[in-house]
């Protein structure tokens, strides 16, 4: 796999005071990374930075082998999917898609067929006419990717994409990510605070905490060979306590 | 290149603010004589103006915040039927000028008034009487609105745990709904307080010996074209609004009971729901009376000897040039809500939606504080900062004065609106290379349609009745309807006034009518 966006000692400081630690890491092409840490601990601030919604202090962001630390948003060619689903309230599920795509003139011949397949190959085919309001909240979470993912991003960054469903509808989102990942060949960037979606989804995960990367892994090597005391409480810990319950509970059946 | 519309459309609004808000009064502040203070403040007149204002704002306030919580508890807190009907009823005196309110008192209880003579009974309408019922006209419809959105928005579920909790009704009354009721009972009294203390309109025609600052001012402005004294009781005036303004902002609920869990349940009570009706039919009553008047004195020979029909005095109206000032109002009032909606919405979407940074918290806090400038003082601000400028005298001006004197309410009413949209609105636009203007014009726009028909027609109807701003900026071939009032007054050009007076309400009667139905389409569209 070839290497799709390198980070190099990217710091962020607000007033003084730093908030990412001189972060490196790599990201390979259709790869599933996750970046899980609690809240506070810088993820959603190097999500923000990805993709141009805020300039870091220091460092370097290359994409594809060119230098984007400077581009703006609308340049880098990245696309972004919120928890709050963030969707225009006036258009229809089709109306949404379609919309970015017009007003791009690579897109907009076919802007429509496009939005259409997108939102077809999400299984949203159905629903094209409907507005926001009267979609659930995975549903409404399944347009925002389909408008996120009609323009081809080089890169899909989540921030917590799922964590506003219920518990039923995680599971099912969980389980459609993935496809939808294989599907559209996409490279995903993920932040969690969630250690088994982090699990569950991702080729590796990168663990955050204090604006630092504590251990950069695929899963299984992360529960096998942690890298410190904070990797085992914060990760392998937690997991283990989930299985323990939840064995106890089959037990108790 | 996109961004360069939003920041130059930023620039002009801030440069409108400067120029329209803050200059005007910077030139009102530096125009007063200092020999002037001491010889206004020291003359044997001033104390007791300054005593007859307070005095009459005082109990006006009282008087008019207690009949508007009775009649918001009464329509929101019953099950009278026609609710949305009885709402529309009390705020109807809003929609003439104030100063027809003075009239239709002097036509009801004056001393040849219709009431004085069918029972013989003489009120003395002429002095506090007068200027209390005159005012509480006026500005009763307004704290019925701010009290009404209050008793709307209450989150039952508060009511359900202290029921569980076994507090008594009482209780509840005191725990629950006066708390809710106090922080909006204070903005309202504030506000009341404010409108009443500056408006020379009811004072004018009912005050009788009773002399008001205000009315003081337009005397001094007016007829003597003395400024410097006008602009000293111009900053009096400002006194009220400047502490309304400050306890306002301390006042503001931080959003805590925004969100709504369940809205209030009525519960049966056939005793509370007669006693709402006949106090609702009263008011409507009380309401009513000045405008079938107005109606009556139209249409009759001689009112109050000869009350056969009659179009005499609408014939003579029309021939006193009534159709031109009918266009000036209607151009001034079109073209006013149209600058001042697009502005305001502009200078909403500028603070609400672009992040905190400096320009847009000054652009915020300016649109405030133009709540607090009273009409009067505005429009000789105006006078001392723009004569001998090219727009002086010219319909512009009193556009742009309006536009001022209108800017705050519909300003907050965007801004609340366009506050409520998903906070990642912006980030999702911009990453997918969406300018904000375009965001403005394709997602914003479509969706607070409601409310800015909601600030058109606001800024409309408030351009309609207004004679404060424009009274000194106005001339004789470019003024409002309106203004006809007080000229007409003072030549006793009774009748023409009373048809003055209805064509306004039905203009803005009409105008209320077109926005309601064109919010009930988009509503039935947008599903």
């Amino acid at each position: 796999m070839t290497e799709k966006l390198i980070v190099k000692n990217l710091v962020k400081e607000y007033d003084g005071e730093q908030v990412l630690k001189s972060l490196s890491f790599v990201v390979k092409e259709g790869e599933f990374l996750s970046v899980l840490g609690p809240s506070g601990c810088g993820k959603t601030t190097l999500l923000r930075i990805l993709i141009g919604l805020e300039s870091q202090t220091a460092g370097e962001i290359l994409l594809d082998g060119k230098d984007i630390s400077k581009l703006p948003a609308s340049q880098r060619g990245m696309g972004i999917i919120f928890q709050n689903y963030a969707l225009f309230p006036n258009m229809t599920v089709l109306e949404n898609v379609e919309y970015a795509l017009k007003i791009k003139p690579e897109t907009k011949a076919d802007s429509r067929k496009r939005a259409e397949r997108t939102l077809d190959m999400i299984g949203m085919s159905d629903q094209l006419n409907k507005k926001p309001h009267h979609l659930s909240g995975g549903q409404q979470q399944r347009v925002a990717i389909a408008r996120t993912l009609a323009l081809n991003p080089s890169i899909v960054l989540l921030d917590e994409p799922i964590s506003a469903l219920d518990v039923e509808n995680k599971e099912i989102m969980k389980r459609e990510l993935k496809d939808i990942q294989k599907k559209f060949h996409s490279t995903m960037i993920y932040i969690t605070h969630d250690q088994e979606e982090a699990f569950f989804l991702s080729d590796r995960i990168m663990v955050m905490s204090n604006g630092t990367i504590e251990q950069l892994d695929s899963p299984l090597e992360i529960y096998n060979s942690p890298a410190n005391e904070y990797i085992r409480t914060f990760v392998v810990n937690h997991l283990n306590q989930k299985f323990d319950s939840l064995s106890k509970c089959i037990g108790r059946l | 290149m996109k961004n360069r519309t939003f920041q130059s459309l930023k620039l002009f609004i801030g440069i409108f603010l400067i120029l329209h808000v803050l200059c005007p009064i910077i030139a009102l502040a530096t125009h007063i004589s200092y020999g002037d203070i001491s010889e206004v403040l020291s003359s044997a007149q001033f104390a007791p103006m300054l005593w007859n204002s307070f005095l009459s704002s005082l109990v006006t306030t009282i008087v008019s915040v207690s009949i508007a919580l009775l009649l918001a508890w009464c329509v929101n807190r019953s099950n009278i039927r026609h609710k949305g009907v009885w709402s529309v009823i009390f705020t109807l005196p809003m929609l003439i000028p104030s100063i027809s309110h003075g009239m239709g008192l002097t036509l009801l209880f004056g001393d040849n008034g219709f009431f004085t003579n069918l029972t013989g009974i003489n009120i003395h309408l002429y002095g506090l009487t007068g200027i209390v019922i005159g005012a509480t006209l006026y500005s009763c419809p307004m704290a019925f609105l701010m009290l009404t959105d209050i008793f709307q928005y209450e989150d039952f579920t508060v009511y359900e745990m202290a029921d569980v909790l076994g507090l008594s009704k009482k209780q509840q009354l005191k725990a629950i709904t006066l708390s809710n009721l106090k922080k909006p009972l204070i903005s309202a009294f504030f506000a009341v307080f404010t409108v009443v203390f500056t408006d020379y309109g009811v004072p004018l025609i009912v005050g009788g010996k009773m002399m008001t600052l205000p009315v003081y001012m337009y005397r001094e402005v007016i007829g003597l074209l003395d400024y410097s004294k006008g602009g000293i009781i111009g900053v009096i005036l400002l006194i009220p609004a400047v502490i309304a303004f400050i306890i306002d902002l301390l006042n503001k609920d931080n959003g805590t009971n925004s969100t709504i869990t369940k809205p209030y349940v009525i519960g049966k009570n056939r005793k509370r729901d007669i006693f709402s009706r006949v106090v609702c039919v009263v008011t409507l009553v009380l309401i009513s009376l000045p405008i079938i008047t107005f109606v009556i004195l139209s249409f009759v020979k001689q009112y109050p000897v000869d009350f056969s029909f009659t179009f005499d005095n609408i014939t003579e109206s029309l021939d006193l040039g009534i159709g031109g000032y009918l266009l000036n109002s209607l151009f001034i009032g079109l073209t006013t809500a149209l600058a001042g909606t697009l502005i305001t919405y502009y200078a909403a979407f500028v603070t609400a939606r672009s992040g905190k940074n400096f320009s847009s918290m000054a652009i915020h806090l300016i649109s405030l504080v133009s709540l607090s400038f009273p009409g009067i003082v505005l429009g000789l601000s105006y006078v001392l900062f723009f004569q001998g400028s090219f727009v002086y005298g010219t319909i512009a001006i009193l556009i742009t004065v309006n536009i001022t004197h209108f800017f705050a309410s519909p300003y907050l009413l965007a801004y609340n609106s366009l506050s409520k949209f998903n906070s990642n609105l912006e980030d999702v636009a911009y990453s997918l290379g969406i300018s904000k203007m375009k965001m403005l014009v394709d997602v914003y726009m479509p969706c607070t349609r409601g409310t800015i028909l909601e600030m058109f027609s606001y800024i409309f109807v408030n351009c309609m009745v207004t004679i404060s701003a424009i009274s000194f900026l106005a001339n004789f071939r470019n003024m409002p309807l309106a203004l006809l009032i007080p000229q007409f007054d003072s030549q006793s050009l009774i009748e023409p006034i009373a048809f003055i007076s209805i064509i306004i309400l039905l203009v803005n009667v009409i105008a209320k009518g077109v926005i309601y139905f064109l919010k009930m389409y988009f509503a039935r569209k947008e599903n």
